[in-house]
Formats: structure tokens, C-alpha cells, sequence
């Protein structure tokens, strides 16, 4: 026999059985507790509304029993009772209501500081639905992507008339349902149309059925995520029918929460779908169309009916579950003893979908959640409209008449009316307001219940506009994180071939933009002397690199570019700023031309997409004969730097790298322990270095054969900030602003002054008329301490401009930094106090500034 | 935001494989007859609460630019160069 098992007891589980029903029929009555006060709650709505029946099922909190159909073996766990959902003594909570009045974080716990720190880790065991298991993986999910002609959300009658007119047009149409379709409706005229409907729908073959999955959001586009079983679907159809139905109105009076209380169409569904009565004698509360089938219905399965008018029920008791109410009567009120009590008030529009989609043309809605409690014909009707004619606009009031006086209002959140009331004294006077403060709509069910109650709670204490609808938003159904990142399958960081290898040697990597890059690799001054007295290498293997060939490359390039290009031959390199039309930087680079006239171009880390962008903007707008290809993921580059760095590399080497056959700012193409390299000689680091551009396949034998070399210690992006600050190299974004131009930043030789048309001449020539009200400058402390970056520099007492890079210099062994500086009474400050130090403004690179160390 | 956008190129594909380029100047680059119409093209924007003509550039697609206009209000694509 098929059974599944609840807080470690054996259930037995029939066909058709969803996880609630096993549970009802087995005699389980409390199915959760509630979010604040530890309430018993049983099974409500049975429609996957109320967040009544949110279990654990294998694992997975906050599952749907009653829309989650049992299968043999499953486990399930009601959650969130001490010591158990059945005996919870947390319930006690309820009686010290007064203790927890709305928002009682925001008041109580404000005040010392400390007291949320503290209070929160209770708090949060205390309130809440569930527990995640944080060391179960969940798993990956896969998405998949749709194109229909029209796209219905629902398979009731309406959605299902809907989808077989479009069909029958030979539209490419696909229907979500949730669940399975009919399946919980009980038997009679709805069930008959809706099975007649679906058996039209199967044989057509333009007509897709997804059950079981659940379209949780409408966005722009239209974009519908649909959340299946096994996958998501990610729709983008060209109209969108929402049929979504309605839900049977939520009860708000006094013991409105007990297990007993139904909806309506819940309780019929129990009786007349899963054939278990739902108690022995039924109030069947009524005022609907429905009324009358649902007490018929009740009847039928053998409970005792009493009938009661809506607004003569005054109240519903019991201990853990319901034993009587109480009804108004001709002399004043009488009790009825009962184990059910059934709220036939009518229906509200299940429209969550709907709202989200204002303003969105082409989604339409139909059936009950445009005309609740319409006829099955009517239904069709709407469906089969709204699958022609996608008319927009159509909506349905979920106002209720009267207000609530006491009760939960909202069974998610644990909302009473009395705890709207006193927000509503204390100011929060509107449906928005009242939402973020009481958080009532804000629970799984999304509003589902309670969004008309806070309405008309609203509106009868006079708010007009106040009283609107809240916006709804995604999911409008309870869905995993899982589900959510279902489809993504990228790797968020950015990495070199030599990823492995600096992890193997104890790196602590960092983000750089979507990189990731050694910070260090342990003993910071070890990595920085090895540097400037030994060798050292660095993986640089992040810089934009881009090869640009094609007839007009260079006639191209010289126009990219503020320098002359077509001075630059082959075999030497220039270093060159990139301006946007403002004039203003936007990246710097090397231009290295080629012998066979095409050019490499390196562009910063993180430079490469938004460089290789702007380079084939202007290429398409010129018109221009050049082939651009991004070749940032394909090279490794490492560069060897320090005064040894020839030393080892030589002997590796299958061409001479003396000062004679490869200068300072030189290139050539060479064999490097076997792997064939660009080598560009430059100097960032401000010692004799070496830039290695290799295919990056083999990024990993050339870094090993580096490193064998002999005494070779690698260093990280903290010592070559620390480096570069000492020669005074910018680093673009660090140092510059969006509004920096070459001239203030010292920059200006590397503008072309008698050069023809570039991008940004225009702007440039106008702006270098102004004078320089602002530049960057070198700061030379006395002593070793520097100031924190962003400090700001004083004069007098009036700041005058900000530190953008600081560092202490250990072979200067001073502090030093580069610093934005303002004029100060119509001059440039000579000296300026920082972080409580006083500076010297100085110009030029702090370390080596006649460049002697670059050309060794 | 989930809507398509239609390149001229590729088809319609999402809007999460495309960078917006902004607004397009104009005058365009180099056509401009005066330093006041120099300084609009390159500084000034219209921002429009409607359509406006954009620079769009299919990163990972084909890595080509267009030119489309959009209306700002509701994300429709009412013209593609």
C-alpha cells in the first residue's frame, strides 16, 4: 500500500490523493502554525491560496499540500511549532498579544541599539514559516524558452475556451494550469464543459498543456515565467489570456482562523472531489449564487447542514479547532455547536496577474477573474473574446462591502484588524501604507485573501484614493531560489589561464570589475623588493587586447586615437589615452603596429567589451574597411619585472633581449621556453620589464618555466598599485573622472598638437582653451604614514581637493599619494594638510623620474 | 524590464544581449556647421518621454550597431536603421 510519511508517522495515500487529503483523511486537523502567534491552522481554501497548509515536503519548506499531489515515499514535516505543530505551547503567544503590538520591532527594540541585535536571532526562530536546510545544494534547474502566438494562464473553463478558439484559428497557443486541469472541480456543469473543452484542446496539435506549472509573474513584453515540475518555461508570447479564476471569499470575524473554518468551494472540493467529508455538522454561512450547491453538496457526503445568513455570524470558538459559532438571531444571538463551519460568501477575483500586467498591451483577461461567479457559459464566452479580440482594461473590483471588525485579516502575516486599527491611528491612512507597515498582503498567499479586506478596510474609515489596489508584483506564487536561477548557467567571475596556479600557490584572489585577480600571495614587501631589486612576475593576462587589421586600419586608428599612429613603426610600441567626444578620458592603452600593417591594442582590465564597443561604433560610422577582433580571453600576457628580469629571461629566450635589439618601448615577436610570445618592453612598474603576450592555452608551462627560472617571486595587485604609485602612473577610474582630460592629469604630450581630425578634438581644442582650474598632483609626506584614500586636502581649513591614490613608499620610505587639487585664491597650493599630515605638491613620478631604471 | 529587441541582424532576441548607446546625436558626428551646434550634438540631450532615436550594439550577438527608436514610456521599437 502507497503511503507517505508525516513527522514520522505512516500514511496511507489513495489515487488521486494530494498531500492534503492523505493528511484530512488520516485525521490530521492542524496542517501549520501561524506566522506570529503559533495558531493552529487547518486546511481553508483548498485552492492554494491560504498559506494554511504549508508544509515540508522532502525537505523543500513552505510546499502547497493541498495543489501538491502525493506520491509513495514522500516525507512530509508540518513546521514551525515547540515542541510540535500539534502541541505548540508558542500558542501562548496569542494571549500576549498586547506585548506585540503592530511593529513592535520598530518601537520596542529601537531603543538601546542593542536591542534588536539581541532580540533578532529570537525573533526570527520565533516568527516564520519554515526552515531552508542551508547545507542541502539545491538543484540546478533548467529553463527553456517559448514563442507562442497566445499564451493562457489557467485551464478552467474560460481559460480552456480561450485556448480552443485560438487554436481552431491555427494559432500557436500554450495553456499553464497549475494543476490538472478540471481536476478539482467538483461534478457538475463547470466539470463537464471544462472536460469537453480540454478533450477539443488534446487533439489539437497546435495546442501545447502544461500542468502543473504556474505562471508566476507578468512582465513588459509580454514575459511570462511559467514554473513547471521539471522546468522553467520562460514565455514570450504575443498575447496573453489570463484566466486565473476566483477565489471564495475570506471570512474576517472572530475566530475566523480556527481548523474547521472552510472556504466554500474548499470544502466542497474535500467532500465532492476527494470524497471525504470534511466534519460531522456544517454552518454553511451563505449570501452567494453558490451557496445553495455547496450546502447541497455537503449534504450529500453526509454532514448535518445548517444554513446561516451572511452578516448573522457573529463569531467562531474553539480550543486548537472549532466547536461553535455564534449567529445573530430575532432575540439577540444564539450558539450552534458544530466541527464545521462553511463561508459560502461569494468570489473574488484571483487577479495578481492581471494587475501586474497594467499598462501592458496585449494581456487580457477572462472568466471569474474578470466576471467572478460567472455562469459556466458566460465563462466560455469571456474565454473564447478574449482569445480574438485581446481588448484591454477589463477589470474587477475586489472591494468588499463591508468591513471587517475584529478577526485575522491577513492569515499569512497573522494581521488582526485590531492591529490595522492602531496603525491606522498611527498614521498610516492608506492600502500601500498599511501594507509595508502591518505587512498585511505581503505573505505567501500574496494578497490572494485579504488584499479586498484591507480595501474595504480602507474605505469605509473614508479613504478615497487612499483605498486603491496595491501593486502587484512577482512571484505571485511561492517559487525557490532554485527556480528563480533556473537557466543560468554562466560563471559570474571572469578568469585567467593561471587561475589554478596562483590558488595553488596561496593566492587571496580579488574582484576586479568581473575578474578575478591575486591581491597577494602572502608577504606583501617580499613580493614588492623582488621587484625592485630582484624579478618578479605578474600575471597581466586581464588587459583588453585587441588585433585590428583591414585596408584602413591605420587611416582608422589615427583618427580613434589623440596621438599620431602612423608615425609609430613597426617594432616600437607607444603608450596613448583614448577620449571620448567630450574630450574626456575614457582608457589608455599600448598601439603596437605589426609588420603586416595590422595593430594590437592593449586597453585596461576590464577596458576590452566597452573599448572593442566604441572601436566598431565608429568603424560602422565611418564606413571604414576594419576588421576588429577581441583577443582578450584568447592571449595570456605575464610580465617579468625587476632589475634581473633580462637575466632570467634571456636564457629562455630565442632572440637577444639586450638594449640593442629590444629597447625601451620596443616589441618583438620571440620563443620563450618554448611558447611563442610578443614581447613588449615597457615599464609600469618603473623597473626593466617585460610584458609576455602568449596564446593563453599555454599561459600555464610559460608562467611554471618563469617561475623555475630561479628565484622568481610573483606579486599581486597590492604591490603593483603600490609600484605604479611610485612612478606616478594613473590608473583610469581610480584616479581620473568622468570629466578628466589629458591636460589635468599631466597628459597632455600624449595629444597630437598639430594632428588632423581624432574623436574629442573638437572638445579637447575648446576646453584646453580654459585654464586648468583643477589637476592631479603628486604628495610627498615627510614622514612613512600616508592618508587614507578619499581624504581631503586642506588649506587653511578649506578643502581643496581629495587623495585618489596613497601608499608608503618603502625605497623612498615616505608616504606618498596622487591628489586631485583645486586653485586656492587664484593659485595652486605648494603645500597642503592631509589625515592630519602636512604634504609637499610635487610633480613627475616620486621613484626614478629621470626613467634610468626602464632603460638599464 | 523583458522586452525584445529587434536587430536587424539577428532578429529579435532579448534586451539582455544588447548595451544601449544612448540617445543619437545629432547633428551626427562631423556634420556639425557651427561651435554652438557642436557643443549640442556632443553635450546636449533630449531625454524624451516618448520616442527617441537610440544607438543600440547587439554585444552578444553580432557586435554591430544600430540605430532604433524607442519609446522611453513603454519599451516599444517603432523603427530600426
Amino acid at each position: 500500500m502507497a503511503s507517505i510519511d508525516l513527522d514520522g508517522r505512516r500514511i496511507e495515500i489513495r489515487e488521486g490523493d494530494t498531500v492534503a487529503s492523505a493528511l484530512f483523511r488520516a485525521g490530521v486537523r492542524t496542517f501549520s502554525r501561524s506566522f506570529k502567534y503559533h495558531r493552529a491552522r487547518g486546511l481553508y481554501c483548498l485552492s492554494g491560496d491560504c498559506p494554511n497548509c504549508l508544509v515540508n515536503v522532502d525537505g523543500v519548506p513552505g510546499v502547497r499540500a493541498c495543489s501538491t499531489p502525493a506520491t509513495d515515499g514522500q516525507r512530509v514535516r508540518r513546521e514551525h511549532g515547540w515542541p510540535s505543530v500539534e502541541r505548540d505551547l508558542l500558542s501562548v503567544l496569542w494571549r500576549l498579544d498586547r506585548l506585540f503590538p503592530v511593529g513592535f520591532y520598530y518601537k520596542m527594540l529601537a531603543h538601546p541599539r542593542r536591542a534588536w541585535p539581541a532580540a533578532e536571532p529570537i525573533v526570527r526562530r520565533v516568527a516564520g514559516l519554515g526552515r531552508v536546510d542551508r547545507a542541502a545544494l539545491p538543484p540546478h534547474r533548467e529553463a527553456r524558452h517559448l514563442h507562442p502566438d497566445v499564451l493562457v494562464i489557467g485551464a478552467g473553463v474560460a481559460g480552456l475556451a480561450a485556448a480552443c478558439a485560438a487554436a481552431k484559428r491555427g494559432e500557436q497557443v500554450l495553456i499553464a494550469d497549475e494543476g490538472e486541469p478540471a481536476a478539482k472541480l467538483p461534478p457538475g456543469a463547470a466539470r463537464t464543459r471544462a472536460e469537453a473543452l480540454l478533450a477539443r484542446l488534446r487533439a489539437r496539435e497546435n495546442a501545447v498543456l502544461l500542468e502543473r506549472a504556474t505562471a508566476v509573474g507578468v512582465y513588459e513584453g509580454p514575459l511570462v515565467p511559467i514554473v513547471g515540475p521539471d522546468l522553467v518555461s520562460i514565455v514570450r508570447p504575443r498575447r496573453v489570456v489570463v484566466a486565473t479564476g476566483a477565489v471564495e471569499q475570506h471570512g474576517v470575524f472572530a475566530g475566523n482562523d480556527l481548523p474547521g473554518v472552510w472556504l466554500g468551494r474548499g470544502a466542497v472540493r474535500m467532500a465532492a472531489v476527494h470524497g471525504i467529508a470534511p466534519g460531522r455538522k456544517a454552518v454553511v454561512v451563505g449570501g452567494s449564487p453558490e451557496t445553495a450547491a455547496h450546502a447541497e453538496a455537503l449534504a450529500r457526503a453526509g454532514l448535518e447542514v445548517v444554513a446561516v445568513e451572511r452578516g448573522h455570524l457573529l463569531s467562531a470558538h474553539g480550543r486548537r479547532r472549532l466547536s461553535s459559532v455564534r449567529v445573530q438571531t430575532a432575540g439577540g444571538s444564539e450558539r450552534i455547536r458544530c466541527d464545521t463551519l462553511v463561508l459560502s460568501l461569494g468570489l473574488v477575483p484571483r487577479d495578481g496577474l492581471l494587475r501586474q500586467a497594467d499598462g501592458i498591451p496585449a494581456v487580457v483577461g477572462a472568466g471569474d477573474v474578470v466576471l467572478p461567479g460567472c455562469s459556466p457559459d458566460l465563462a466560455a464566452e469571456s474565454g473564447e473574446k478574449a482569445a480574438l479580440t485581446p481588448a484591454t482594461g477589463e477589470r474587477a473590483e475586489d472591494v468588499l462591502p463591508e468591513p471587517a471588525s475584529s478577526g485575522v485579516l491577513c492569515l499569512c502575516e497573522d494581521v488582526k484588524v485590531s492591529a490595522l486599527e492602531l496603525a491606522w491611528q498611527e498614521g498610516f491612512r492608506s492600502t500601500e501604507l498599511l501594507k509595508r507597515y502591518a505587512t498585511v498582503t505581503m505573505g505567501p498567499c500574496q494578497g490572494a485573501l485579504c488584499h479586498g479586506h484591507l480595501r474595504s478596510f480602507v474605505r469605509a474609515r473614508g479613504g478615497g484614493t487612499t483605498a486603491a489596489a496595491t501593486t502587484s508584483r512577482p512571484p505571485v506564487r511561492p517559487i525557490t531560489l532554485a527556480d528563480a536561477a533556473a537557466g543560468v548557467h554562466i560563471q559570474i567571475d571572469q578568469r585567467t589561464a593561471l587561475h589554478e596556479r596562483h590558488l595553488a600557490i596561496g593566492a587571496t584572489m580579488e574582484w576586479i570589475g568581473a575578474w578575478k585577480r591575486p591581491e597577494r600571495y602572502g608577504d606583501l614587501l617580499a613580493e614588492y623588493w623582488a621587484v625592485r631589486r630582484g624579478v618578479s612576475i605578474m600575471d597581466v593576462g586581464t588587459l583588453g587586447k585587441l588585433m585590428i587589421g583591414g585596408r584602413d586600419a591605420r587611416e582608422f586608428l589615427e583618427r580613434m586615437y589623440p596621438c599620431t599612429v602612423s608615425t609609430i613603426a613597426p617594432a616600437r610600441v607607444r603608450y596613448a589615452l583614448l577620449l571620448n567626444e567630450s574630450g574626456f578620458i575614457i582608457d589608455d592603452g599600448l598601439i603596437c603596429p605589426l609588420d603586416d600593417g595590422r595593430y594590437y591594442c592593449t586597453l585596461s582590465t576590464g577596458g576590452a567589451e566597452q573599448g572593442e564597443a566604441w572601436f566598431r561604433n565608429w568603424a560602422q560610422y565611418w564606413g571604414r574597411r576594419v576588421d576588429i577582433v577581441n583577443r582578450t580571453q584568447a592571449l595570456g600576457a605575464i610580465n617579468v619585472a625587476g632589475p634581473r628580469a633580462r637575466e632570467i629571461l634571456a636564457p629562455l629566450c630565442d632572440a637577444p633581449l639586450d638594449n640593442e635589439a629590444l629597447p625601451f618601448m620596443r616589441q618583438l615577436e620571440a620563443v620563450v621556453a618554448g611558447v611563442p610570445c610578443r614581447i613588449i618592453r615597457l615599464g609600469f612598474v618603473g623597473e626593466l620589464s617585460y610584458e609576455l603576450h602568449h596564446p593563453a592555452s599555454r599561459s600555464e608551462e610559460l608562467w611554471d618555466a618563469l617561475l623555475a627560472a630561479g628565484d622568481v617571486v610573483p606579486h599581486g595587485l597590492e604591490v603593483l598599485r603600490l609600484l605604479r604609485l611610485e612612478k606616478g602612473h594613473i590608473l583610469i577610474g581610480q584616479d581620473t573622472e568622468f570629466d578628466t582630460t589629458p591636460a589635468k592629469v599631466g597628459l597632455q604630450a600624449l595629444v597630437g598638437a598639430d594632428k588632423g581630425d581624432f574623436v574629442g578634438k573638437l572638445e579637447h581644442d575648446r576646453l584646453s582653451a580654459i585654464p586648468l582650474d583643477r589637476k592631479l598632483v603628486g604628495l610627498r609626506f615627510p614622514g612613512a604614514a600616508a592618508p587614507v584614500e578619499g581624504a581631503p586636502l586642506l588649506v587653511d581649513g578649506t578643502i581643496v581637493g581629495h587623495v585618489t591614490s596613497s601608499r608608503s613608499s618603502p625605497v623612498l620610505e615616505h608616504g606618498i599619494a596622487l591628489a586631485w587639487l583645486r586653485q586656492h585664491h587664484g593659485a595652486f597650493p605648494g603645500t597642503v594638510a592631509a589625515g592630519g599630515l602636512s604634504a609637499t605638491v610635487v610633480n613627475g613620478p616620486f621613484y626614478d623620474p629621470e626613467g634610468a631604471r626602464l632603460r638599464a | 524590464v523583458s522586452f525584445l529587441v529587434l536587430c536587424p541582424h539577428c532578429g529579435d532576441r532579448p534586451y539582455t544581449e544588447f548595451w544601449w548607446g544612448g540617445e543619437l546625436p545629432q547633428p551626427l558626428p562631423g556634420q556639425a556647421s557651427t561651435g554652438d551646434e557642436e557643443f549640442a550634438r556632443v553635450w546636449l540631450r533630449r531625454n524624451a518621454a516618448g520616442t527617441q532615436v537610440e544607438q543600440w550594439y547587439h554585444a552578444d550577438g553580432c557586435k554591430r550597431w544600430f540605430v532604433a527608436s524607442r519609446n522611453t514610456v513603454d519599451n516599444r521599437f517603432d523603427g530600426i536603421d
